[in-house]
């Protein structure tokens, strides 16, 4: 029966060859063998390295004919419609990487949209880790790692949208450096050390270049190997299910399975982009026209990742303008365009080690949380997501107004409300939900599912039957971790009247208060035995009464 | 009936009945709701031309008295509708009616582009009657091509074809006539871009107006906008953008717009970054998700 699997004498030899000079052989086979646990939230992660490697490669063929100089000169090219026109060497040559470059038109358009899928695929993979806590101990790191490539890969989609020096490109420079000059007593200086002078000055091309294709394409190549490499030792985090635990993956070797289902994967997002890229316009630079300082348009905004910080700008009043001894504070501008920012990103750096601290939890976690388990994480994101997505479409509100012939005014002061109510809402809407989804889970784990069958019982009651669920479902159900509940009472005393030593000081007070927060509503499944309910056992009413009040009885 | 019975318990189900309904309605309401302002439009369109007697002065006064000047007063003093006109001008006049946007239908709204309710003779008809006995102003820029001839115009069909080739002729030749490519993007990108856009898309403005879009405006309303400053907009006079200046900016932007779009066959409308995000996100990033959903549900259980 058992037949010797030995690889074919080709490939024997070379894997000799090498094992010989770097014995190899033993990583390869444990490393080959390593398991990754399936399902397709597991793969959002790979849409943003697959487009970051169509980025470089695209990159790299718009960089053998950009010229980076600010240089003036009169167009005279295939695009006609321009020629004789005064304009940068830098427009200039997109201009002939267009019209000129066999396929640069395409490359140039799947250089964009690649850009736009590759932050796009940050954002979902961050919101899978964040609402499934995969960032919990151990992988704090790593969450990093993510924020600071999200954060670098907007200022990389920021450079790189600067650099062809049309008139979106131009308007997009301004506005940074507006938002330079708000930083109170270095603005200037900063503005003049980037610029090399005044806006625009001819240095900003050629540094807005290095910096795009060297400088941050650099930290973020390495931050993804290191990305990966954490990711490798740690091991991917898995959701509950039948034979998984918090020591156990499940799932598909590396080799042949992962290998293969990963690289297939590279295609399909390959195909979307160059789809887009071929049938879908994207920044015709060539109808813009180059950028002259008196130029300004309505209509246009950033990538559409810069868009949340164009809202916050936009919606941001004046109101809070001060002058401290004749030296102006543009709070309108420094609030919106650095503040607001700063407290979301540092809000999301900061949130694994604020839950550790609120939960006091040191365990290790392998296995990912189902977001209703943790409502008020889940409610959390889900007002983050608010905030950000308000002000993402307030970048936007102009051409709502116009689509929607909707007035511009009462627009902004909608989004001014609806970005401070909303993400209340947003937070007790979610929290309800997931505090729902877990009494469903209770009832389905205690009482089975709902069959559909109605019978009437001999008494000539009508019940409806439930079946028992499927042993999966029973230990996906039973995944939810016992939270104990975090009581707080007025004056923090024990049974015996003696304050907790935490309680005395500021910050314990406060954590105890934060927890209570977290774990007060949390459905307890404690004594809950799957399948106990009184649908499939039609016992008598001393169990009914019993399995209604599983919490009260244990 | 079987397919339909055999779903209607599915999860979605509710949200499939939701969507048709809106749909019906939406369909319903588009279809059923009356085009009041085309309708009467249409009425007094065919009034005036049914007296093909008149005089131009008599036509003028009757088009005056029947659309003007319940709002504009009958001296075109105005009233508390309706600014005075008395000083607006030929060119304001031609520019207002031949846009449609004259007669207007509700005082207290910006006008959108419409069809326009009278002909080309109609409009010259009330101007002349305008300039005997309202006031007077900027004249109609002649030498700038107006309006395309319309196939109903005509009596057969070689000479609308001659009348088409005559304008395509002379639109051609103003285009053409355009010096400077450079002085005309910048004229245009500094003074009219920030409110109609880069593309002459059109854009908000505050208060609830918007500048409107500028694809079907004629060379000739083009530079009698400029000149009478419609709305919100502020008068380019000639001494401020001279004529050949306003010829330069206005090639420049229809040569834009009749450019063809490089970089495939949908444009967006040359809306930009908001529509490129959302194909981005809707389009882009939702296939390539269908797509790492569905290799993961085709995987086989255990290799």
């Amino acid at each position: 029966m058992s037949r010797s699997t030995q690889a074919p004498k080709a490939l024997r030899g070379a894997g000799n060859w090498i094992d010989d000079r770097f014995h190899l052989a033993k990583t390869g086979e444990k490393n080959l063998r390593k398991v990754f646990p399936n399902h397709w939230s597991f793969m959002l992660g790979e849409i943003a390295l697959y487009s970051f490697i169509i980025l470089l490669l695209t990159g790299v063929f718009l960089t053998l004919w950009f010229k980076p100089s600010m240089a003036e000169i009169v167009y005279d090219g295939s695009y006609e419609r321009l020629n004789g026109v005064t304009m940068s060497e830098a427009y200039a040559s997109t201009l002939y990487i267009d019209f000129d470059v066999r396929g640069g038109f395409l490359v140039r358009q799947i250089h964009h949209w690649a850009a736009l899928i590759f932050v796009s695929s940050l954002v979902v993979h961050m919101l899978r880790v964040f609402f499934t806590g995969a960032f919990r101990k151990p992988r704090e790191i790593n969450w990093l790692i993510g924020v600071a490539i999200f954060t670098l890969a907007m200022l990389e989609g920021l450079f790189g949208y600067s650099l062809p020096d049309d008139l979106p490109s131009g308007m997009g420079v301004r506005i940074l450096q507006g938002v330079m000059l708000s930083l109170p007593v270095i603005g200037t200086y900063v503005s003049m050390f980037l610029f090399g002078g005044e806006f625009p000055g001819h240095d900003i091309i050629p540094r807005l270049y290095m910096i795009h294709i060297l400088l941050i394409p650099g930290i973020l190549l390495a931050l993804i190997a290191a990305h990966f490499m954490i990711l490798w030792h740690q091991k991917h985090t898995q959701y509950p299910g039948t034979g998984r635990s918090n020591k156990k993956v499940v799932g598909t070797p590396m080799f042949p399975g992962f290998a293969v289902k990963a690289g297939g994967f590279f295609f399909f997002v390959f195909a979307v982009t160059v789809g887009l890229s071929a049938f879908v316009q994207i920044n015709p630079v060539h109808l813009f026209g180059p950028f002259t300082p008196t130029s300004i348009t309505s209509g246009l905004q950033p990538d559409w990742y810069m868009g949340f910080m164009e809202g916050s700008l936009r919606l941001f009043p004046n109101w809070f303008d001060i002058n401290i001894a004749g030296y102006a504070i543009p709070t309108g501008v420094l609030v919106p365009g650095l503040v607001i920012p700063g407290l979301l990103f540092g809000g999301l750096a900061a949130w694994p080690f604020l839950e550790a601290w609120i939960t006091k939890d040191k365990r290790h976690h392998n296995m990912a949380d189902r977001p209703r388990n943790a409502p008020v994480r889940t409610g959390l994101g889900a007002a983050g997501i608010t905030i950000y997505g308000l002000l993402w479409v307030a970048g936007a509100n102009d051409i709502i107004s116009e689509t929607f012939s909707i007035s511009l005014y009462a627009l902004s002061w909608f989004f001014r409300f609806a970005v401070i109510i909303g993400p209340f809402i947003a937070f007790m809407v979610t929290k309800r939900i997931c505090l729902g989804l877990q009494r469903r889970d209770r009832e389905t784990l205690e009482h089975g599912y709902e069959s559909g069958t109605i019978q009437q019982l001999p008494s000539g009651e009508f019940i409806e039957v439930h079946k028992e669920s499927s042993t999966d479902t029973v230990h996906v159900l039973q995944s939810k971790e016992p939270v104990e509940r975090i009581v707080v009472d007025a004056d923090g005393v024990d049974d015996n009247g003696v304050e907790s030593p935490e309680k005395r000081s500021l910050s314990g007070g406060l954590r105890s208060r934060l927890a209570h927060w977290f774990t007060k509503d949390n459905i307890s499944f404690e004594g809950v035995r799957p399948h106990s309910g009184h649908h499939l056992h039609h016992g008598g009413h001393s169990e009914e009464t019993a399995a209604e009040q599983p919490a009260a009885t244990h | 009936m079987k397919w339909i019975t055999a779903r209607r318990r599915h999860p979605l189900a509710g949200y499939v009945v939701v969507i048709l309904a809106l749909t019906l309605f939406g369909v319903g309401y588009a279809y059923l709701a009356p085009g009041a302002d085309r309708a009467e439009a249409q009425t007094l369109a065919a009034e005036a031309t049914a007296d093909d007697e008149q005089t131009d002065y008599a036509l003028g006064r009757d088009i005056f008295t029947q659309s003007c000047a319940s709002c504009h007063g009958d001296a075109g003093t105005g009233s508390q509708n309706a600014p005075d006109i008395t000083d607006a001008g030929a060119a304001a006049i031609d520019f207002q009616v031949s846009t449609g946007r004259m007669p207007s239908m509700n005082p207290d709204a910006q006008m959108p582009r419409k069809p326009p309710a009278f002909t080309q003779d109609e409009i010259d008809a009330l101007i002349t009657y305008y300039e005997a006995e309202i006031g007077s102003g900027p004249a109609i820029p002649e030498e700038v091509p107006g309006t395309a001839p319309e196939r109903a115009d005509f009596e057969d069909e070689e000479a609308y074809e001659a009348a088409h080739a005559e304008y395509e002729a002379s639109y051609e030749a103003y285009l053409d006539g355009a010096e400077d490519v450079e002085a005309g993007m910048k004229l245009y990108l500094t003074n009219c871009a920030h409110c109609h856009s880069w593309s002459g898309e059109g854009g908000a403005l505050t208060d609830g107006k918007w500048a409107p879009e500028l694809h079907e405006a004629s060379p000739r309303q083009l530079y009698e906008a400029m000149v009478t400053g419609p709305g919100q907009m502020p008068v380019f006079n000639d001494m401020t953008i001279t004529p050949e200046e306003k010829q330069d900016l206005i090639a420049y932007v229809k040569d834009l717009q009749a450019e063809p779009n490089a970089g495939g066959i949908f444009d967006l409308n040359r809306i930009g970054q908001v529509a490129e995000g959302f194909i981005g996100w809707t389009v882009g990033l939702s296939l390539i998700v269908a797509c790492a959903i569905w290799i993961t549900a085709k995987q086989r259980a255990h290799d």
